[in-house]
């Protein structure tokens, strides 16, 4: 190959590839189906807006290059929803059942041997799992939900470097398995402004009055340092912009069709925030994070991909 | 049809029932039972006629009158089939003769009816009720203290088992069983649900079925029925041949085989005396048996009536004593008194304080039956006048918002049903906040547990002093307790629940106009 012929054909290739992406790629379907290895996976911040849940999912997953790169043939996986409360998926008060269906889905098919599902809920705990619809999401998809009502599942486990809450105790699920997906809602929350992917880990505790003693904001920052998830996908589909965490009725959410993804927990809520319509500095957990460099809180220092679907 | 099989079908139709109304108090969810076990609570005497009374002669309450027209007719065959504590008792009485001496296994005909004691201990009850008490009901129904049995040992025993075998299978990942949380009941409650089980076991394997025809009201009630019911067992003289195999087994000691005489009020229809001969020598008669014969040397009369005047004027001078003391109370004061409720909180659906005491015969079907264990049993919170009924207590838990179980079970209508959506707006008690105990006037940092805990958003955050404050909107409060489990300050609360006596409506949560339309036309990064 000389050096023309190379000019040449690579402009034919990267015009097929450009009209490709043009016609063809917008067609989630064909997308989703192209190989893992053409997605670029660098980004540190995944955002998608405009589909519905699953396809925004879908998408956002492939560009942060598939979940292959988080999850490995045999390992055991843990995902990590908001299912606080006893109430309807419309209402928003707990992360999409149908997003949750298709994780499970993406772990199992990226070669997980188990795929666990938990919350510590708020509410009565069976009720809230089944009326989430994330009970019967997880059953289909293969997953398998598991109680967190007992403090048996809990373990004691100590916070190197924390501030305020030096030991927690954690549910069993987190510490034995191999991969920690959380996976909270956007949500108004009456104590700390918003509640995305920091906040989603008090579900993981058993003693949360003890956060609510000592500084709130900083404990969940503090916890942090324990265990940060491998990967953290915000549900925005629907959003709950007051009356948070629980809600009142549906008059309470609105419809805002994004999804966020990112290994950076600090950072992912940062971003959440924004699209919430608040400032990540006034969120005292998120400016705690990036003061104890959890995470980032500028995002302009971040390579983000912005998709439209 | 041969009479011998009528206790083989009693022991089947008995242990059904005791079985289906057990799964009922142990929590057993299953669509197919359940009707059938709603039946048979419906037909319990003393819980239907109470419901007939407090839900102003509702049909859900007719059970009782089915039960007099059985007994009319076939006499007391509730008490050795539909009633769980006869069929208890009877359990009692298989075990106790394990442990006896062959000799000291058969019944013997007891001459002694006891009918003054008895029908004074009837009228007592009758007239506590009748004064606004069921103190005596609570304590001696049998449906009750079947209730309160099964909800003090028999539901955490189950729950034990349950999560054995849970945690067992949890360990091959395996969660088809969800395990529960143990009940604990307050000890002394407990120890006098072990005084009831203790009280029933010893008189039951001393002498059969002394509790049915002595202290046990619905038993009594039975009685005076039975007396004059349509067919009785009778002797066939020319049958008999005076074996006396038949007083030997006689449950109930009623029965006289020398003199072939039977005591119908205290007969249950347990029909062991059928099976027990060999010749046919016993059957069902609309024969009225002679009056000089049915009725055995009565006890001096003048005794008797003193002492039925005596039980009757003490239960009349103490009515006014047990009533409702805890009502006078002195509500506290904000500040002066840590927190907590003056009077307890009843359960939604039961109207009012009175409604509920009133009603409730502290049978803890609504206690075994919360999925959140809110509802706990009391002691002497209600006075001795509600002597162990029931109450919320926010202190473990709360109520879950969409749930109506314990209106769904209640059999004597102390609790009446509702559908999510009448529970949504029912009051039952009003969160008071207490912002000199709060986190965040104290602390100063954010808390708002209580408020993020609240379904109405009755309890709301407000900005102060650079934090967020809870603030509350009576009116929209439900008295769920969510905010009370939720605080985290010690000793006490700094945000609880005032019960209300008279339960209200709360303010409904405005309707819901759909999500907002706020799809993105760009990122805001």
């Amino acid at each position: 190959m000389d050096r023309r012929d190379f000019i040449t054909k690579g402009f034919i290739y990267s015009a097929l590839a450009g009209l490709y992406s043009a016609t063809l790629g917008r067609i989630p379907l064909l997308a989703a189906q192209r190989p893992a290895t053409q997605a670029t996976g660098n980004y540190d911040l995944v955002a998608v807006r405009g589909g519905e849940p699953v396809a925004m999912y879908r998408r956002a997953m492939q560009e942060m290059g598939g979940m292959q790169r988080f999850v490995r043939r045999g390992q055991r996986v843990v995902v990590k929803p908001n299912i606080g409360w006893d109430v309807p998926p419309e209402r928003a008060a707990n992360t999409n059942p149908d997003l949750i269906g298709a994780i499970v889905k993406d772990c199992l098919d990226a070669g997980a041997s188990r795929v666990f599902v938990f919350d510590n809920t708020c509410d009565d705990w069976q009720r809230s799992y089944r009326n989430s619809g994330i009970e019967e999401a997880v059953r289909r998809a293969g997953g398998q939900m598991v109680p967190g009502n007992l403090e048996r599942y809990y373990r004691d486990v100590e916070i190197p470097g924390a501030r305020r809450l030096k030991t927690a105790k954690v549910h069993e699920a987190i510490l034995d398995n191999d991969v920690f997906i959380n996976v909270p809602v956007l949500k108004h929350h009456a104590s700390t402004s918003v509640t995305i992917a920091m906040k989603n880990l008090m579900g993981i505790v058993w003693d949360r009055r003890y956060w609510h003693r000592n500084d709130l904001h900083q404990c969940i920052a503090d916890f942090c340092l324990f265990r940060k998830p491998d990967l953290n996908i915000v549900d925005a589909y629907l959003v709950m912009t007051r009356n948070g965490p629980r809600g009142t009725s549906t008059a309470d959410v609105a419809l805002m069709k994004s999804l966020l993804i990112s290994t950076d927990i600090v950072a992912v809520d940062a971003a959440s925030t924004l699209i919430f319509g608040s400032q990540p500095q006034d969120i005292g957990h998120v400016k705690i994070g990036a003061e104890m460099r959890i995470g980032q809180i500028n995002l302009d220092r971040l390579n983000i991909k912005r998709v439209a679907i | 049809m041969n009479l011998r099989h009528l206790k083989k079908i009693r022991i089947v139709v008995s242990l059904a029932v005791l079985l289906l109304l057990l799964f009922v108090f142990l929590g057993v969810e299953s669509k197919v039972l359940q009707p059938v076990s709603d039946f048979f609570l419906r037909l319990q005497l003393i819980p239907s006629f109470i419901r007939f009374m407090a839900l102003f002669f509702a049909v859900s309450g007719l059970g009782f009158l089915l039960i007099l027209l059985l007994t009319l007719l076939i006499g007391r065959v509730y008490c050795s089939s539909i009633c769980p504590l006869g069929t208890l008792q009877d359990m009692f009485i298989a075990a106790g003769r394990w442990f006896k001496k062959k000799k000291h296994r058969k019944f013997a005909y007891s001459a002694n009816q006891k009918n003054i004691f008895r029908y004074s201990v009837l009228g007592a009850t009758i007239l506590f009720w009748f004064f606004g008490s069921l103190f005596l009901v609570n304590l001696l129904d049998p449906y009750s203290n079947f209730g309160k049995i099964s909800v003090s040992f028999f539901q955490p025993a189950y729950i034990f088992i349950n999560n054995k075998l849970a945690f067992f299978l949890e360990r091959f990942h395996i969660y088809s069983i969800a395990p529960l949380e143990v009940k604990t009941l307050p000890l002394n409650v407990l120890l006098v649900s072990a005084g009831i089980i203790a009280t029933i076991g010893i008189m039951s394997v001393w002498r059969g079925r002394l509790f049915c025809n002595t202290l046990c009201p619905a038993g009594s009630i039975l009685s005076l029925v039975a007396h004059k019911s349509i067919y009785k067992i009778t002797f066939d003289d020319a049958a008999c041949t005076l074996c006396g195999k038949c007083e030997r087994v006689c449950k109930a000691e009623c029965l006289n085989s020398r003199t072939k005489v039977i005591d119908h009020q205290r007969c249950i229809s347990c029909f062991n005396c059928f099976t027990a001969c060999s010749n046919n020598g016993l059957f069902y008669s609309r024969l009225k048996p002679l009056a000089a014969e049915a009725k055995p040397k009565a006890p001096p009369a003048n005794t008797g009536k003193r002492q039925f005047l005596l039980t009757l004027a003490a239960g009349t001078l103490s009515v006014p004593l047990l009533k409702k003391t805890s009502l006078a109370k002195v509500l506290s004061e904000p500040g002066l008194v840590p927190t907590g409720t003056a009077s307890p909180i009843t359960p939604p659906g039961s109207i009012s304080y009175e409604h509920f005491t009133n009603n409730c015969i502290a049978c803890y079907l609504c206690v075994g039956a919360c999925p959140k264990n809110v509802i706990v049993p009391s002691f002497f919170d209600y006075g001795l006048n509600g002597f162990m009924q029931p109450k919320l207590d926010y202190h473990k838990s709360f109520c879950n918002f969409d749930c109506v179980k314990c209106t769904e079970v209640c059999p004597t209508g102390a609790i009446t049903k509702q559908t999510p959506e009448q529970k949504q707006t029912i009051q039952i008690g009003v969160a008071r906040f207490m912002q000199e105990s709060c986190i965040v006037t104290i602390d100063r940092t954010d808390c708002g547990a209580c408020s993020e805990h609240c379904p109405t958003k009755a309890v709301n955050m407000v900005d102060w002093e650079g934090l967020r404050l809870p603030e509350v909107t009576p009116d929209l409060c439900v008295g769920c307790g969510a905010c009370e489990y939720a605080c985290p300050t010690e000793p006490y609360k700094a945000i609880y629940v005032e019960s209300n006596l008279v339960h209200l409506d709360a303010r409904p949560i405005e309707e819901s106009e759909g999500p907002q339309q706020q799809i993105l036309d760009d990122f805001p990064f």
